[in-house]
């Protein structure tokens, strides 16, 4: 296989974190296993749930670049969005999930974000 | 069963023996099939897949075909190319004389933004604007060397880009040169560019 780098930088192992995923991917069965369908349960909320708080937020952004907001409301919106983050985290690690497991490809409708 | 790996335009390129490719031909198209086996999904497997879609790449230009995609005879993949014609066609049409070119862009630890938590929500919302404008101002300096661009889905995390660019052959060298301006001006970033690539983000308009 040819070397496939046009250009990397020196550091590349900053970019190897999508490996395991790659792997985990390739098995392609369902586990029926009780645990691990909650978590995939978990995993599928969670999924759809960020995708939402990716949607509100970049709506967020698009409205203070509109500049229509004033500096108070800025504050909140940008502290209701962290709180949430926050609060997707503890759920993620509740579950053992990585931030990767809950960012699915989803096609076309990806680009939205 | 077989398995189509690749259309392109006729007629037929040469076909290396060793891939055990065969090529069915109707409405103007030629679908590069093998025999469909059931050997299990392996990186090793994906990989010699790729390695023979690039060596077809180098004779003709081609549509990437999904893995796995299976019809029951030539019969069948000749009806494949009918039914499509129009749409295979103006696909071919679209990627001729380019290659995909992959870039991903990180930001690095070192950042403020990424090793102290924001201050306050106004200070969040600043940082995820900044991500956003470095992610647009870099996509946009690309894609005006490309013949046409996809962004992905932004990741968690320090991505702040993953994106392919659609690029004359001819083209990848002073693609590649731009990218490494980019690092040489933006050293927060850090730019991965990789290919050239079979057109599989650009396979559907």
């Amino acid at each position: 296989m040819r070397d496939k780098f046009l250009h990397k930088p020196p550091d590349l192992d900053l970019f190897a974190s999508d490996l395991p995923r790659v792997e985990d991917a390739l098995p392609g069965r369902v586990n029926a296993d009780p645990e691990r369908l909650e978590r995939g349960l978990a995993q599928l909320v969670l999924t759809v749930v960020e995708l939402l708080r990716q949607l509100m937020e970049r709506q967020a952004l698009r409205r203070i670049d509109g500049g229509t907001l004033s500096e108070d409301q800025v504050e909140r919106l940008g502290q209701t969005f962290m709180e949430l983050d926050k609060r997707m985290e503890q759920l993620r690690t509740e579950f053992g999930l990585t931030e990767e497991d809950i960012n699915l490809h989803l096609g076309p409708l990806g680009r939205l974000l | 069963m077989i398995e189509i790996c690749a259309i392109t335009a006729e007629p037929p390129p040469p076909l290396p023996e060793s891939d055990n490719l065969h090529a069915v031909c109707s409405a103007g198209l030629v679908a590069l099939c093998t025999p469909a086996d059931e050997q299990p999904l392996t990186p090793s497997v994906l990989w010699s897949r790729e390695e023979m879609l690039e060596k077809l790449m180098e004779q003709c230009d081609l549509l990437p075909v999904r893995y796995g995609s299976r019809v029951e005879d030539d019969a069948a993949v000749a009806r494949v190319l009918a039914e499509r014609q129009g749409q295979l066609a103006e696909a071919l049409e679209r990627v001729r004389g380019a290659v995909e070119v992959a870039v991903r862009v990180l930001e690095t630890d070192t950042a403020p933004s990424t090793t102290e938590p924001p201050a306050s929500g106004t200070d969040y919302l600043r940082s995820k604007t900044r991500h956003a404008k470095v992610a647009t101002d870099v996509h946009e300096a690309l894609g005006r060397l490309a013949r046409a661009s996809t962004q992905q889905a932004g990741r968690a995390g320090s991505e702040l880009l993953r994106a392919a660019y659609l690029v004359d052959r001819g083209a990848v060298g002073s693609f590649v040169e731009r990218v490494a301006e980019l690092q040489k001006a933006k050293p927060q970033l850090r730019l991965l560019c990789t290919g050239p690539w079979p057109p599989y983000s650009f396979t559907s308009g």
